[in-house]
């Protein structure tokens, strides 16, 4: 009867010839099935702990969509405890996000239920809906809360006197100034104009109508011109130009050019004829670093990052951050050295390296970039990462600090002292007063470099200015940007200057 | 005991939910907990009653799923199934109690019922002629349910009830290999035929299995239900490892699985949908991607230890948010409101069912028998880590049911099947097997599959 006998023994295998036993074979089936489950135990892991908190606070997520119709959202304050953002009760009852600022809506964006987020009311959003609780094991207690959510106010480094300053001086012009704190790194002025009235887009009445009108307006007020907009530098580039070359020891301060036949007939670069001008502010004997700054030199640094290569000088503009979008609190466009698919290392030809040496090759740039410019050159070439929010505050006085951190080193101290010194002497020296003169802040020792950026062979050049002051301790970076305005010394150098003042004197 | 520790989970369970609902302390409508431990205690007492000494721990673990299943009914929209029986509306809470009892029932009649296995072990070919059949009356009978064309035809109706053939088919297929197997893994264990540096047995042993995977696989593909497939083909080539412990099959089979999965991928756009949603769902967040992101927010959301039963948000009124959550996301549902320490548990609930089946394989008098109790386990626990691993985006997510936690008639009978199997395979008081024929190790089968 029981001839089969049992399978696990290995008589039994044994009796029913050379079929091997199953007993062993079940083992390891067992074994794969306990790898199996353990697989699946850590996918649960990775998903329910490891992932938890940016998937519960994805804005694609019903319950984040959920909050922002029904939880009280936080306001959002300036530096000086100003609120730039806050709730109203609509007509219907609805909660309605208002902007008392109209100029913070670059930095601010907008909370519409239509809509859904933009700028900081998006990166921020789970801290102000109060889905991502401040404290640590908030997370536990709040299961047992009968209210889940625990909104935090934002508040910013930004100053909306600053701000609201910037935006009226560009006034009708399309432009962007860009304003940094350089040891730190916070944003004090992020502006970008023409920009639009939040309050109207998230009016459920007429928001779709608005919206509509604003993305058929030819000045594009819905682009963020400082994080998103990118403009030929011309001038304003060749601090990064300077930067690459003392840093890879291609030049020093002391390296001279041109010769003396290029004052006359210009430098020749395979056909192609770089000039300076005006001609009157050379001298009768080639120019070094300093001098070269100090009158704007196209021959000087044309020969500069020649000597340097196009190897050198993209990879020092990446340490700046050129060519891939910036760490910051927005969505920012990558800057860019040249466009990229050319023979030498991206450049077309030596003449597009030389042009990109003063901003006008394939070269293309945000204003928040050349802001981080001007703040790592002024901060001892250590660049810090840029923010806008101080700190979140949540109603029962919770606080979390967001501190400063380094991003990384850009250039040696050296190299930051040597080219502070020649951007002082491109604000304050004999020649340098010319150009960019009106950018000096009173009884502060200000740096500066002036740009006027020719774009397409007509028309006016974007006016630019990147600078810092006091130099010795910069406590303020800006670049400004006017587009199509004129040159440098025309626009955007005394609007620097009288933004850079202000600040400086309100901050006393 | 472990039915009463059990009885008391789903009692707590059920206060929790109603409690979370009503926003205050109360017991709810005890009705539908009361008569399911009901029906499981009865069972017992069948059991002992006939005086069968099976395994103790199977009807609990299952009671307990089913359990988990019944709270999660309770709590989503009751919208998402109906039936109408005599002027009797069910929403899905009951309706999945109904089925559950049914399921339960035939649990029972098998385990107790089954005395000798012949009727599986001689006619394995007649069930895999059965098996086939059931498939192809679903291209015959009109499908059921959606009239899309690209959906999976999987539906079968009869009357006002659709049933899904698949289901059944799984036991089937498994009865036969059981058969085929234990009958000729000897012969299939042996190296006969050398192609190039593989080994395989002789050939024509190899055919009417091959054949008959081949063949159902085919119908499952023309089907659409790659759940099905994937399943199929897991549990055969783990059956044919345990039958004949060479891991070179495996490694074949693996190879085929492979080529197969490159074609099917490159050929049809349904497995490519399904492919590319498992690779990068937030590729497209609101069409193919929404149900597996879906999911994933619930997991997110669950956390370590869950929002509490009721306190999840698997519906929004009565729009659920995971689509089909109460077929295919009931393990997504369970571990937001149970979070990450309930969903282990219930792994730890099908590790327990892998577990006592691969022991109740090795107790086993026979080789038929031990190969039956390995894949009947298997079909169960494959199944979950299929679904479980698809909401979890671990492989790509297939349409198939998590075992008697998912909504649905056929899901639950067929599983039901499989451990009233089991339950009576474990039976020490069962009739012992035939005595094998050792003269048909020697020659070749007599049956041949048609």
């Amino acid at each position: 009867m029981t001839a089969g006998g049992g399978i696990v023994s290995g008589d039994g295998a044994g009796g029913a010839g050379a079929a091997p036993s199953i007993g062993s074979a079940l083992l390891r089936v067992g074994l794969a099935l306990a790898v199996l489950f353990g697989g699946i135990g850590a996918g649960m892991g990775y998903w329910q702990v490891v992932e938890a908190q940016s998937l519960s606070t994805d804005p694609g997520n019903p319950l984040v969509q959920a909050a922002a119709r029904n939880a009280p959202r936080g306001r959002i304050l300036d530096v000086n405890g100003e609120v730039v953002a806050f709730n109203e009760r609509g007509s219907s009852g609805e909660r309605l996000r208002r902007y008392p600022f109209p100029a913070m809506t670059p930095v601010l964006g907008y909370q519409s239920m239509r809509f859904g987020t933009s700028g900081l009311e998006r990166a921020y959003d789970a801290e102000l809906t109060g889905l991502k609780p401040l404290g640590p094991g908030r997370d536990m207690m709040r299961k047992f809360l009968t209210d889940p959510y625990d909104p935090s106010d934002l508040h910013l480094s930004i100053d909306v006197r600053l701000q609201a300053a910037a935006a009226s001086a560009l006034g009708g012009d399309r432009g962007s100034v860009v304003a940094i704190e350089p040891a730190t790194g916070r944003v004090l002025a992020l502006v970008s104009n023409p920009t639009f009235d939040a309050n109207r887009l998230v009016d459920p009445a007429g928001g779709a109508d608005y919206l509509e009108s604003l993305r058929g307006e030819r000045s594009t007020p819905l682009l963020n011109r400082a994080t998103q907009g990118r403009f030929v530098p011309g001038s304003v580039f060749k601090i990064v130009t300077a930067t690459a070359g003392l840093g890879s020891g291609a030049i020093d301060p002391s390296t001279t050019y041109p010769t003396d036949e290029e004052y006359e007939s210009g430098f020749l670069v395979e056909g192609f004829t770089i000039r300076d001008s005006p001609r009157s502010f050379q001298r009768d004997r080639p120019l070094d670093f300093f001098e070269a700054t100090e009158v704007s030199s196209n021959i000087w640094f044309a020969h500069a990052a020649l000597d340097t290569g196009a190897d050198e000088l993209l990879a020092w503009s990446e340490r700046f951050g050129f060519g891939a979008a910036l760490d910051f609190d927005l969505p920012t466009a990558a800057s860019q050295v040249t466009g990229g698919d050319g023979p030498l290392s991206g450049f077309t030809d030596r003449v597009e390296l030389a042009n990109a040496a003063y901003g006008q090759g394939e070269t293309l740039v945000t204003p928040l970039q050349m802001a981080l410019v001007a703040a790592c050159v002024a901060n001892d070439g250590v660049m810090m990462r840029p923010h806008l929010v101080d700190r979140l505050e949540s109603e029962d006085g919770r606080v979390q600090t967001v501190g400063s951190s380094e991003l990384r080193t850009v250039m040696g101290a050296p190299d930051a002292e040597d080219i502070t010194q020649a951007m002082v002497l491109a604000v304050e020296g004999e020649f340098g007063q010319v150009f960019a003169g009106s950018a000096k802040v009173q009884d502060a020792t200000t740096a500066g470099k002036s740009g006027s950026a020719q774009v397409g062979e007509t028309g006016r050049p974007h006016s630019w200015f990147i600078g810092f002051a006091p130099a010795e301790e910069p406590r303020i970076a800006i670049a400004v940007i006017v587009e199509r305005a004129g040159f440098g010394s025309e626009v955007a150098v005394p609007m620097a200057g009288d933004l850079m003042s202000l600040y400086l004197d309100s901050a006393e | 005991m472990l039915l009463a520790l059990m009885g008391v989970a789903l009692f707590a369970g059920w206060v929790s939910l109603a409690s979370q609902q009503a926003g205050r302390m109360t017991i709810g409508d005890p009705a539908i907990p009361v008569i399911y431990v009901g029906i499981l205690f009865a069972i017992h007492l069948a059991f002992v009653l006939t005086g069968r000494r099976m395994d103790q721990v199977l009807l609990p673990v299952t009671g307990m799923l089913g359990s988990l299943s019944l709270l999660l009914m309770a709590r989503l929209p009751q919208g998402l199934a109906g039936l109408s029986l005599g002027g009797l509306d069910l929403g899905l809470a009951p309706l999945q109690l109904l089925w559950l009892s049914l399921a339960l029932a035939v649990l029972a009649i098998l385990a107790v019922a089954v005395r000798n296995d012949n009727w599986l072990r001689e006619y394995k070919y007649t069930w895999a002629a059965v098996g086939i059949g059931l498939l192809l009356l679903v291209f015959v009978l009109p499908p059921a349910g959606a009239e899309r064309i690209d959906a999976p035809r999987l539906s079968l109706r009869i009357g006002p009830i659709t049933g899904q053939p698949s289901e059944l088919l799984k036991v089937i297929l498994v009865v036969f290999l059981a058969g085929y197997l234990a009958e000729n893994r000897t012969l299939l264990a042996r190296t006969s035929t050398r192609l190039g540096p593989v080994s395989l047995p002789p050939v024509p042993y190899l055919l009417p299995m091959l054949a008959m995977w081949g063949v159902a696989l085919a119908i499952v593909i023309v089907q659409r239900d790659l759940g099905a497939a994937l399943l199929f083909f897991t549990v055969f080539l783990t059956l044919l490892y345990v039958a004949t412990r060479r891991f070179a099959y495996v490694v074949l089979g693996m190879a085929m699985f492979l080529v197969g999965a490159t074609v099917l991928y490159q050929l049809f756009p349904h497995v490519r949908v399904r492919v590319d949603i498992w690779l990068d769902p937030w590729a497209d967040p609101l069409g193919a991607g929404y149900q597996v992101i879906r999911g994933l927010y619930a997991f997110g959301r669950g956390g370590i230890l869950g929002t509490g039963l009721g306190a999840g948000l698997p519906a929004v009124g009565d729009t659920p948010a995971i689509p089909a959550i109460h077929t295919d996301f009931v393990f997504a549902a369970l571990a937001e409101e149970l979070g990450m320490l309930g969903g282990l548990a219930i792994v730890a609930l099908y590790a327990v069912i892998a577990e006592r089946g691969l022991r109740i394989a090795a107790r086993a008098a026979d080789d038929f028998r031990a190969l039956l109790a390995v894949g009947l386990t298997l079909v169960i626990v494959i199944q979950a880590a299929l679904i479980i691993g698809g909401n979890l985006k671990l492989v790509p997510l297939t349409g198939i049911t998590l075992p008697f936690i998912s909504y649905g008639g056929s899901s639950l009978l067929a599983n039901a099947i499989v451990i009233g199997l089991l339950l009576a395979l474990s039976d020490r008081g069962v009739e012992p097997p035939p005595p094998p024929s050792s003269a048909r190790r020697f020659r070749l089968p007599s049956r041949t599959p048609a």
